[in-house]
């Protein structure tokens, strides 16, 4: 590594970019603070905190645009054990949360449509379509996206990673790690978490031989403690969303959960999820909701519908309805008592064997009713996302049995998450007139 | 169909013959599994790709439409009334959606028999052999449960060089595909009878037609690969041999990628593990796509095809990744590629037809 690149690096990122993008964050807090509130909003405003998220965000992405030649890049998926990479001093890109962004930016279709261009199936997960066609085509509503020099796919949340990471390695020529972790019934068993342990530690020279350094396992257990950290943070915010009116919806985790999937493990992020828990608190405090009149309470269940989130959170608000708690955001928050920084493999192990999608459809059928339970629910919508199977397989027993032995409504709503073409505002709009008018009073 | 291929017993028979020698029978879903294990147990596996031509009504009020053909045949199946006839279903967790049924099964649908589920790992690596031989071994336990016998290594290990003989065979029946007195379909029809015949009946049966090859290769028309899941419905060969073309090598799931070598282990659960990691590259088990490529392409060059065909499940991401990358590098070796989508029946393979007949003339004529 020269002198020079290191130079260029702090200097386009630190100190100008940092800088610029700190000096707009100023400005829109500013612009926040004497705004007035709209009166005709059905739902509170955003939170503070929101500025900061842009922020950390912005940050990341001008991080990965200029990390070449100084830092190395691993692509990796959202539920992949990164902090190996964070301690090798990689800079992470997550295609999901790029997937995630072309979704809300209304850009996937046609950066996905390059991909179709191309002869990628429609029928293929809308991430990874977006994510082929960004990289068929460079293009990107983000600028532009740093190449990989490694790539970690881990299939504790789908199988679709292992051939979507196929690509990516056949495409940028790079080696492909994988991590894999065998699906858990009841129980992980020993020889699941021996396995998974071994292909972690596999995974370290491999790293390192890409990074060209050692790992340091004081850096490794730092990460790992600060990870749980974070997570902890992440998990106290989802529960604040427990009181009434519930101070944060569905929809704010939705938006500020990117620091916990892409820079968990640092203390920025500490930071600002503990920054986050004292506004949400202040909004306990003061009895804000995140919907006006807040009437009922729901459960969402799958990924959020990105293009469509002003349009979903004004049609319910509208009603007085909100989404209270998410078994998606919940995903990030569960695995923190796994995490063990005095043994990093292990637990690493385990915990990244355990994610909700890595494990049966009556484990999340439980997980829901003990949501509905602890965030007093009075139903729930199943987003049924065409392009995501393990999430969406076994919704429709999961509604039958929610409706039938537990008697909470449950609506199952067709949709995809990043694909627009699967999604009519009319159709939507009558199921869940229809709905809200089920839950009655 | 061919006079000899009338005598191959049919699934029916074979699931009945097998329960009145007083051995339990398993429903057996896509792709590998260790099958020397399951006969250990007296436990006979019979294979279910759909199957096909099933009215899927009964999974379309547990699946939704987005999950492919061969997951809601096979959900309608098991919980139908002819599946009463199996004692256990098993369920390698090939796929997102063949895990989401073994999920499903197990946690909220609760069928009549027990279900078993097998996880595969995607790799070859020696962790990868490790933990599919533990996984055998956890099963080898969960079947001593179900049928209080408890077969010696020596048992498993005679049942193993059984199969393994039979791999051999279905392998020679593969290099010996053009000398056969078989039209393309008959000689799917006799591979497939793998899928369900004990490996002795399997092995004579085979050996009785290898025993027929001719001198002269019987091939006649353009050589094709044939690349996919399962080639039903089966008229799929008919097609091909009217529009001109002959299937002279295959990619198959249920076929081309299950020829599996000897395990080359003394211990039982190790050898049945690198016996099924040592099957050609598959996208199901991780291979990537320069290993599959380079298949192909080794494929292409020792049969001499012309073109391939991916015939392919409609919603299967495994080989909808798959096709781009693939069909690129065939393309520089100057082979055409076709991609056509069936979803398991007659009428969904119909419209492909013309297309099939279009991309076959053209590589003909030119
Ligand atoms: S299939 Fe689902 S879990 Fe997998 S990458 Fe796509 S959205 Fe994510
Ligand atoms: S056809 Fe494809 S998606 Fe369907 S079960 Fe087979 S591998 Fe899975």
């Amino acid at each position: 590594m020269r002198l020079t690149d290191a130079l260029r690096y702090y200097v386009n990122t630190r100190v100008m970019g940092w800088t610029a993008i700190r000096v707009n964050r100023l400005y829109s807090e500013m612009k926040t603070r004497f705004r007035k509130e709209r009166k005709d909003s059905y739902t509170a405003p955003p939170l503070r905190i929101s500025s900061r998220t842009k922020e950390m965000i912005a940050r990341h992405y001008l991080d990965g645009r200029f990390a070449k030649p100084y830092r190395k890049v691993a692509w990796v998926t959202s539920g992949a054990p990164v902090e190996i990479l964070n301690a090798l001093g990689f800079h992470l890109f997550y295609p999901e949360n790029h997937g995630a962004i072309c979704g809300v930016s209304r850009t996937a279709e046609e950066i996905s449509g390059e991909a179709e261009d191309a002869g990628y199936s429609p029928d293929i997960c809308s991430y990874a379509r977006t994510d082929i066609g960004s990289a068929l085509s460079g293009k990107t509503p983000v600028g532009k996206l740093p190449p990989p020099d490694i790539l970690v796919a881990c299939t504790n949340i789908c199988q679709t990673v292992l051939y979507w990471y196929g690509f990516l390695a056949h495409h940028f020529k790079v080696p492909l790690i994988l991590i894999d972790t065998p699906f858990i019934y009841t129980e992980a068993s020993d020889h699941s978490i021996e396995y998974v342990k071994k292909q972690l530690e596999a995974a370290v020279p491999i790293a390192e031989g890409v990074a060209g350094k050692t790992l340091d396992e004081r850096k490794l257990k730092d990460f790992m403690y600060k990870s749980r950290i974070a997570m902890d943070l992440w998990m106290e915010i989802l529960g604040r969303g427990a009181h009434r009116p519930t101070p944060i919806s569905a929809f704010d985790q939705f938006i500020h959960m990117a620091p916990i999937v892409e820079m968990r493990g640092h203390s920025h992020t500490i930071d600002f999820y503990a920054a986050m828990l004292k506004e949400v608190d202040r909004r306990i405090a003061h009895g804000i909701g995140a919907v006006k009149n807040e009437r009922k309470r729901l459960l969402w269940d799958n990924l959020p519908i990105w293009h469509k989130f002003r349009f979903l959170s004004e049609t319910l608000g509208k009603h007085g309805v909100v989404l209270a708690a998410s078994t998606y955001t919940n995903a990030w928050a569960e695995l923190a008592p796994m995490i063990d920084p005095e043994k990093p493999f292990e637990s690493a192990a385990r915990a990244y064997l355990h994610p909700m999608l890595n494990r049966g459809a009556g484990h999340k059928l439980n997980t829901m009713r003990r949501m509905i339970e602890k965030y007093s629910l009075d139903g729930v919508i199943l987003h049924s996302d065409r392009s995501c199977k393990p999430y969406s397989i076994g919704q429709m027993d999961q509604r039958t049995l929610l409706m039938s032995e537990y008697g909470i409504p449950a609506l199952l709503l067709e949709a995809d998450h990043c694909d627009p073409r699967y999604f009519t505002d009319a159709r939507t709009t009558t199921l869940l007139m229809a709905f809200i008018e089920m839950l009655g009073q | 169909m061919h006079e000899a291929l009338t005598s191959i017993p049919c699934r029916r028979e074979i699931i009945r013959a097998h329960k009145e020698s007083g051995g339990r029978v398993a429903a057996v879903l896509p792709i590998h599994y260790p099958r020397a294990l399951f006969r250990a147990f007296q436990i006979l596996p019979v294979e279910l790709w759909g199957p096909p031509e099933i009215d899927p009504q009964y999974s379309k009020a547990h699946l939704q439409p987005y999950v492919c053909p061969l997951v809601h045949n096979a959900l309608s199946y098991i919980t139908g009334p002819e599946s009463e006839v199996f004692d256990l279903v098993a369920v390698p967790h090939t796929c997102d959606s063949l895990q989401g049924l073994c999920s499903i099964l197990t946690d909220l649908i609760l069928p009549r028999q027990p279900v078993f589920p097998i996880y595969l790992p995607r790799g070859r690596r020696e962790s990868d052999a490790q933990f599919l031989a533990n996984e055998f071994h956890a099963l080898y336990r969960k079947l001593e449960a179900l049928t209080s016998l408890s077969p010696s290594e020596d048992e498993v290990m005679a049942c193993i060089l059984r199969e393994e003989d039979a791999d051999e065979v279905l392998a020679e029946l593969n290099r010996k595909r053009k000398f056969l007195p078989l039209c393309q379909r008959d000689f799917y029809h006799l591979l497939r009878s793998r899928e369900y015949l004990p490996a002795e009946r399997f092995c004579e049966l085979a050996k009785s037609f290898l025993a027929k090859a001719e001198n002269e290769s019987r091939d006649k028309g353009l050589p094709i690969i044939l690349s996919g899941i399962v080639p039903e419905p089966m008229s799929l060969f008919e097609f091909i041999e009217r529009a001109g073309g002959v299937v002279v090598a295959d990619d198959l799931a249920c076929c081309g990628r299950r020829l599996y070598g000897p395990g080359e282990d003394n211990d039982v659960f190790r050898r049945m593990a690198k016996s099924i990691l040592s099957a050609p590259p598959d996208s199901t088990r991780g291979s990537s796509i320069q290993e599959r490529a380079d298949h192909m392409v080794r494929m292409v060059k020792m049969s001499g095809a012309k073109a391939v065909l991916f015939y392919c499940m409609k919603f299967c991401e495994p080989e909808l990744f798959g096709h781009p990358p693939l069909r690129d590098e065939l393309n520089k070796i100057n082979i055409p590629t076709l991609v056509i989508e069936s979803e398991l029946s007659e009428a969904s393979l119909n419209p492909s037809v013309g297309s099939l007949e279009l991309f076959l003339e053209t590589i003909l004529c030119g």
